[in-house]
């Protein structure tokens, strides 16, 4: 069936399937790589993206689900020129070991800092659960997450 | 495969009656079942834009829940903070943020896992469920509604909740192999009502030791009538552990679930004393 999806701030018309996935949608329709497939049931986050400002598994929303949605994928929120703070903060902290978790983690600390702009490391934590990370052991990642905060501030 | 938005509750009703449809509330749990093959829905009903399912609000002396509010909604909510609060702890915990964002009461209670954390407080609450068939509506306490096999009648939608402002003081604990991102591995609802140095009545209910999660008449009243007391605490948790021993039976995780209970009991108790424990009425 012909969908339209509001992804990035941009309208596309597409055809999809009811039993699409948004993540399969987003990645091979759209082209939009940077949410992952890290588990397919929900229990990892790599396929986060923000669907009206917050955080959502992709693998877990169909396509037609979405429609009507505006959804935020990590391609929409920076980029290598003019990157987020989230992402600046990241690469300074040291935040990024194999990436893969990386997209869906940028997405939920800025989800976390449109709502909360100045968390303490626990609601950090807390708004990222959904989030896991093999590589880091998450303590460099929170420490980003703070770091951003405070250089809104700035 | 069909897609279906309805946008009333008289057309979802409609479209419910098609053999082979299936409901869609958040679909946390149905997208999945899906993609395993366990279900093969000839139409999907999304019932996001029927008007109605997704508010909480206080009517008269009860709270009213529709079946499309979300985990994340009831664990921001004050007034499910202040009159349900074993509801409001098991939204701060349950599935992960992005779980709670999609994930609806009605279809925690429609998919029934046996490790569903919204349905123990419900229990304790003293909830009823309010159904919609193209017969009408219907109102029923959620024991009663546990007792249905199948759950859901082809062609029924789960409307909402209503809970009676009682009085009841509640709380709940879970246990889960993480402290987040975790299928519960035993929760307990507790609720009590009246004066906790009198003669109070307590509700217990029980989940993941069982095909439903399901109110313990045992320890209700085992624990009902008497001022609660360290000993009752004690007295909480051996039968708490008799309970769940013989609801598990010889069944592999017993062993362990027996002897763990006794933590997850003993921190809903301590729950019911935190603040935003009291509903309104008591």
């Amino acid at each position: 069936m012909e969908i339209k999806l509001f992804v990035n701030e941009k309208l596309h018309q597409i055809n999809v399937k009811p039993e699409e996935r948004l993540l399969d949608v987003l990645r091979d329709c759209l082209g939009l790589t940077g949410a992952k497939e890290g588990c397919g049931e929900g229990e990892c986050g790599a396929c986060t993206v923000i669907m009206d400002g917050q955080v959502v598994n992709s693998c877990l929303v169909l396509a037609v689900q979405a429609e009507g949605h505006s959804i935020t994928t990590i391609e929409g929120i920076g980029n290598r020129l003019s990157p987020h703070p989230v992402q600046k903060a990241f690469v300074e902290e040291g935040a990024v070991q194999c990436g893969f978790c990386t997209p869906g983690m940028v997405l939920a600390a800025k989800a976390l800092l449109d709502e909360n702009p100045h968390p303490d490391k626990e609601t950090i934590a807390t708004a990222m659960s959904g989030n896991l990370c093999r590589c880091t052991g998450y303590d460099k990642i929170i420490r980003a997450v703070k770091r951003a905060s405070e250089e809104v501030l700035k | 495969m069909k897609y279906v938005r309805p946008r009333s509750i008289a057309e979802a009703v409609r479209v419910a009656q098609e053999p082979g449809t299936v409901v869609l509330a958040g679909g946390t749990d149905l997208v999945l079942q899906m993609r395993e093959g366990k279900i093969k829905p000839d139409c999907l009903l999304d019932l996001q834009d029927v008007p109605g399912l997704k508010e909480i609000k206080e009517v008269q002396d009860s709270l009213e829940i529709g079946s499309m509010v979300t985990f994340a909604q009831l664990g921001q909510s004050d007034l499910i903070r202040m009159n349900a609060f074993a509801l409001w702890q098991a939204c701060q915990t349950m599935g992960s943020p992005q779980i709670r964002q999609q994930a609806t009461l009605g279809g925690n209670l429609g998919n029934c896992s046996p490790a569903a954390d919204g349905i123990p407080p419900l229990l304790v609450l003293n909830a009823k469920v309010r159904l919609a068939t193209l017969a009408g509506e219907e109102s029923i306490s959620l024991e009663d509604f546990l007792e249905r096999f199948p759950l859901l009648n082809h062609g029924t939608l789960i409307m909402g909740f209503r809970l009676p402002l009682e009085g009841w003081k509640s709380g709940f604990a879970k246990l889960g192999r993480r402290r987040a991102l975790a299928i519960a591995r035993l929760n307990v609802a507790v609720a009590v009502k009246g004066q906790v140095s009198a003669e109070p009545v307590v509700r217990v209910a029980l989940g993941a030791v069982g095909q439903r999660a399901f109110l313990s008449h045992s320890l209700s009243s085992a624990l009902s009538g008497q001022a609660i007391t360290p000993d009752w605490i004690e007295q909480a948790v051996n039968c708490a552990q008799e309970t769940v021993r013989f609801a598990l039976g010889e069944r592999a995780s017993a062993f362990y679930k027996r002897v763990a209970i006794a933590g997850v009991i003993r921190k809903a108790l301590a729950s019911l004393t935190l603040e935003g424990g009291k509903s309104s009425g008591n």
